[in-house]
């Protein structure tokens, strides 16, 4: 799966050679601004590749999953535009999302040479599943877990959280304390 | 050099890898076995724990590897207690890992995020950065938790 995996991105960059959002070096180093305004037009063929955001919505509406929300992170995070957060009432319902998911991609891709299917982590157990389809990333949790992760905090807070660098600035200025007493300051003698 | 100012942590990404003339200018750092310390970056309670086995790999883990390790130090109301076998995910280590487009990625010190058996992560928060690696070997969970990605 892994190997599928990385092939299908290296294939992907080399098709797509600006976007290369999915191999690492030249995105960070600096190049990032000048992609932008390639990637905007891309980032939905991309995301079509497996699962776009419609179809996952209707999916997900079709197996009944409670409090559906929809996070864009393109702007926090690079490696993903969307982050979908599903609950299903139990672990056998969580499951279920996942697999309706799986089977959405595979109907897509029918008579395809090569499926490429979505990676699913936590399928196992039904606490957790994420379903990693390139650009679209869907969480589906019960409710325990959703409670417990707190996913939405993470990411709608998140921008917030990258401001205090200008705080550090005023943080090292030397304060004196104010002499309210009437007996002159310690050293001034 | 990319920094970024948040975090004390700088992974370094080479480039180009210069011709050494003294291979005993830099340490060469290696993976990560049985008896090394480690440090826990998530909120789970633990702070120190230290590697029992590798779960893959014959002479040690790597980034983004799972090991079994044994908490030697934690805080005193966490949901980890001191002397507890736990499994983890490396989400730094010292030695550098190549990636697919020829760089390579080393961080300043190794870091785990404890995990419970089947790969959920037993805290909620991941401080620090973590590489993109973990994405590839299906930890797209402790990527959600991380606060910034390398």
């Amino acid at each position: 799966m892994w190997a599928t995996l990385r092939s299908r991105y290296l294939h992907l960059s080399a098709k797509t050679l600006p976007s290369s959002s999915l191999t690492n070096g030249s995105w960070k180093l600096g190049f990032s601004g000048l992609n932008q305004t390639f990637s905007s037009s891309t980032v939905e063929r991309r995301s079509n590749e497996l699962l776009s955001l419609q179809e996952v919505e209707k999916v997900l509406s079709d197996v009944r999953a409670d409090d559906v929300a929809v996070v864009p992170v393109g702007n926090q995070c690079d490696w993903a535009d969307f982050m979908v957060i599903a609950t299903g009432r139990s672990q056998w319902h969580v499951k279920n999302i996942a697999q309706a998911l799986i089977y959405k991609v595979k109907q897509k891709q029918k008579g395809a040479k090569r499926m490429v299917l979505p990676s699913v982590q936590g399928q196992e157990t039904g606490k957790w599943i994420v379903i990693d389809s390139g650009r679209v990333i869907v969480h589906a949790l019960d409710e325990k877990a959703r409670a417990y992760y707190n996913l939405e905090n993470l990411w709608t807070a998140k921008p917030a959280q990258k401001e205090p660098v200008e705080e550090l600035t005023k943080v090292f200025v030397k304060v004196r304390r104010i002499n309210n007493s009437k007996k002159p300051a310690q050293g001034s003698d | 050099m990319w920094q970024f100012p948040v975090s004390d942590q700088v992974p370094q990404i080479s480039g180009n890898r210069q011709a050494c003339g003294n291979r005993f200018d830099k340490q060469q750092r290696t993976f990560i076995q049985m008896r090394t310390v480690l440090k826990v970056v998530d909120n789970s309670g633990a702070k120190k724990v230290m590697c029992i086995q590798a779960l893959k790999g014959k002479k040690g883990a790597r980034l983004g590897d799972t090991i079994i390790a044994s908490v030697k130090e934690a805080m005193p109301n966490g949901k980890v207690k001191k002397g507890k076998v736990v499994y983890g995910v490396v989400v730094r280590a010292a030695m550098q890992r190549g990636r697919c487009d020829g760089s390579e990625v080393k961080f300043d010190d190794n870091a785990v995020v404890l995990v419970d058996k089947q790969g959920q992560p037993i805290g909620t928060r991941v401080f620090g950065p973590v590489p993109h690696e973990l994405r590839q070997k299906k930890h797209v969970k402790i990527l959600t938790l991380a606060e910034h990605i390398a």
